[in-house]
């Protein structure tokens, strides 16, 4: 049965190449790169006090920040944008039943439309980055190391476990739904709920929890001169809001990419990334919790479902 | 290879929602047997595409059990669906793809080599007369044209039973002719061709066998004449005779036949129902009167579905 999966995802490949939407992705992923890279490079020229940046650390926080930034949210939209439609269109527009009158098992279906997908957001991703990057450079006149690089190239791997975390959300969608544009506000509500609603209630409740912050005056103009009062209160806060956060997809990649882009404060080098990994493993785990839990319900709800219409 | 191509014993399909439940099959059983045009007839919703469904795996019993070609419909469908060719009511080619990437894309799936699928692509495409419109979009294809690619599909894998769920919905005369056409080759090949539909004017005179089904009952199953008998028991023999000159003389022997209940002369043609065989005895009489032809016209099965269900379509 291997040859029918290979035949389901070269359709789905060729499909997906030749669409307006994939491609709308990609051109939407490098416009925002620049967008952000210009504004984070304008906000760095701008900074003044006592925090004197280097040129380099300049140029890697340009480029983190706009590649981190950037994938939060087109990663969850390229993710979205491939799973929504993977079977509720297929239902919709009747080429289901065509499919399946076929010898194939379903579950060949579902790991030809994953399987195509994870090369698809790879593709994307990486090619998002390879037009992104050398224009961000340029254009922002950074100077760029070998050693940055690897890292933008490394990032990839979080950004892609972002959007499979959602493309797997929204294959579930997908399957359960009748209508593609079901499934699609189904994962546009679940992106909303992780990018914007859970920080939101995951701060309420901090804020329920711990009550106010307590009022008392200083004056800061170095980190680390704030009051230990105030300093433990915001501690606790951010140890409940993380707490939250934790079953946050959009969260986790924050953390892992940032994590990626660490770097020790006088020698400027990166962390190692056996470092990063033994700090940030958590954040990959939910990550691939999402995808395994999302893609095997999917499985499951596909193979029993019956194609009533 | 089992005697009969499809078996199902007390199929019963429920379907359950929010509102309640619906019967959409209610202890079915039938026998289709190999190498015969069987037609499931019905109205709208009485449930053969529902039946067709489970035939191929697309949905599972409530309880009873159904054969294809010998194999469990739950339990191994993929090799129902390896042997089996279905045009459903509801489908939909994939657009922005041409009628030939479509087939390519449905035969690999059928397990087709690369070789052999090219020839039976361009074979099945002028077979339903598509060979013209092979690198078009389906995008731009009519409801007829669709169809045509609906049917080509079906024949891709040259499957042993061919089950067409609503065959002539969206063809012209022209295409249905094709479609007839096409059903006969296929039979005379050894097939056997399940057609199910609610237009038995159309294509209901192809098939040799029939099952009557309403509301997820079957009112009636069998070849022609099983079906006929008792239709014909009930309601006579009727015979038609293309009538000679001297239709007075013949029109007033007939009537004095035993067992004539009705005579009429309809655009030249005597139209004699009797409540017995009259056949030789009309044959002598048509012998005398030197007609131009003598025919026994079994029911249609327009009539016979409306005799055994008690009335029309609902």
């Amino acid at each position: 049965m291997k040859d029918k999966l290979a035949i389901v995802v070269r359709k789905e490949l060729k499909e997906n190449l030749r669409s307006v939407r994939y491609w709308a992705i990609i051109i939407l992923f490098v416009l925002l790169y620049l967008a952000s890279s210009y504004a984070v490079g304008f906000a760095l020229r701008g900074f003044g006090g006592p925090i004197v940046l280097t040129r380099r650390t300049r140029a890697i926080m340009q480029l983190s920040s706009s590649v981190v930034n950037t994938m939060a949210y087109v990663a969850p939209l390229l993710g979205i944008a491939l799973g929504f439609s993977a079977i509720a269109a297929e239902r919709e527009k009747g080429t289901i039943r065509l499919l399946l009158a076929r010898p194939i098992y379903r579950d060949d279906v579902v790991n030809g439309k994953v399987l195509a997908a994870v090369i698809l957001i790879v593709l994307a991703i990486g090619l998002s980055m390879a037009l992104a990057t050398p224009l961000s450079v340029v254009l922002q006149g950074l100077n760029v190391t070998a050693d940055d690089l690897l890292r933008l190239m490394l990032s990839i791997i979080p950004a892609t476990l972002l959007a499979l975390a959602y493309y797997a959300m929204a294959l579930f969608a997908s399957v359960n739904a009748g209508r593609s544009s079901h499934a699609l506000v189904v994962s546009i509500a679940a992106w909303i709920f992780f990018a914007f609603l859970l920080p939101m209630l995951a701060s309420f409740v901090a804020f329920y929890m711990l009550g106010p912050p307590p009022a008392m005056a200083f004056n800061a103009t170095r980190p680390g001169q704030m009051p230990e009062q105030l300093r433990e209160y915001y501690s606790r806060f951010q140890l409940i809001y993380s707490r939250f956060q934790l079953i946050s997809p959009n969260d986790r990649y924050t953390s892992l990419a940032n994590a990626l882009f660490n770097v020790r404060e006088r020698t400027e080098a990166y962390e190692s990334l056996i470092n990063v990994f033994s700090r940030r493993w958590i954040d990959a785990v939910v990550l691939l919790a999402y995808i395994a839990v999302f893609i095997a319900l999917s499985h499951v709800f596909f193979v029993h479902r019956q194609e009533t219409r | 290879m089992a005697e009969y191509v499809i078996e199902t014993e007390g199929l019963v399909k429920i379907y359950r929602d929010r509102s309640g439940e619906v019967k959409a099959l209610d202890g079915v059983d039938i026998r289709v047997p190999k190498g015969v045009v069987f037609g499931l007839f019905g109205p709208n919703g009485s449930g053969k595409t529902t039946l067709i469904s489970i035939l191929v795996g697309l949905q599972l019993p409530t309880s009873g059990t159904a054969r294809v070609l010998g194999f469990d419909c739950v339990r191994e469908s993929v090799e129902i669906r390896k042997r089996l060719g279905l045009l459903p009511e509801n489908y939909g080619f994939y657009e922005h793809m041409t009628a030939y990437e479509n087939l390519e894309f449905l035969g690999r799936l059928d397990g087709i080599s690369k070789n052999e699928l090219k020839r039976r692509i361009l074979e099945v495409l002028e077979m339903v007369g598509l060979s013209e419109w092979a690198n078009a979009k389906v995008k731009g294809f009519s409801r007829g044209m669709t169809q045509r690619l609906a049917l080509a599909q079906a024949l891709l894998k040259d499957p042993l039973l061919l089950v067409l769920d609503e065959p002539t919905l969206g063809l012209d005369p022209q295409g249905t002719a094709m479609f007839r056409d096409l059903v006969e080759r296929v039979v005379k090949s050894g097939k056997t061709v399940l057609i199910s539909t609610h237009l038995l004017h159309e294509i209901g005179h192809i098939c040799t066998h029939a099952a009557l089904i309403r509301r997820g009952k079957l009112v009636a199953h069998g070849s022609l004449d099983e079906l006929s008998k008792p239709y014909i028991e009930a309601r006579g023999f009727l015979y038609e005779i293309a009538a000679p000159g001297e239709v007075e003389r013949l029109l007033h022997e007939v009537k004095q036949l035993d067992g004539i209940l009705e005579v009429s002369l309809v655009n030249e043609k005597v139209r004699v129902r009797a409540k017995r065989d009259i056949g030789g005895e009309l044959a002598r009489l048509a012998g005398r009167f030197r007609v131009r032809s003598l025919s026994f016209l079994p029911p249609s099965w327009d009539e016979l579905y409306q005799y055994y269900q008690g009335g029309g379509w609902e």
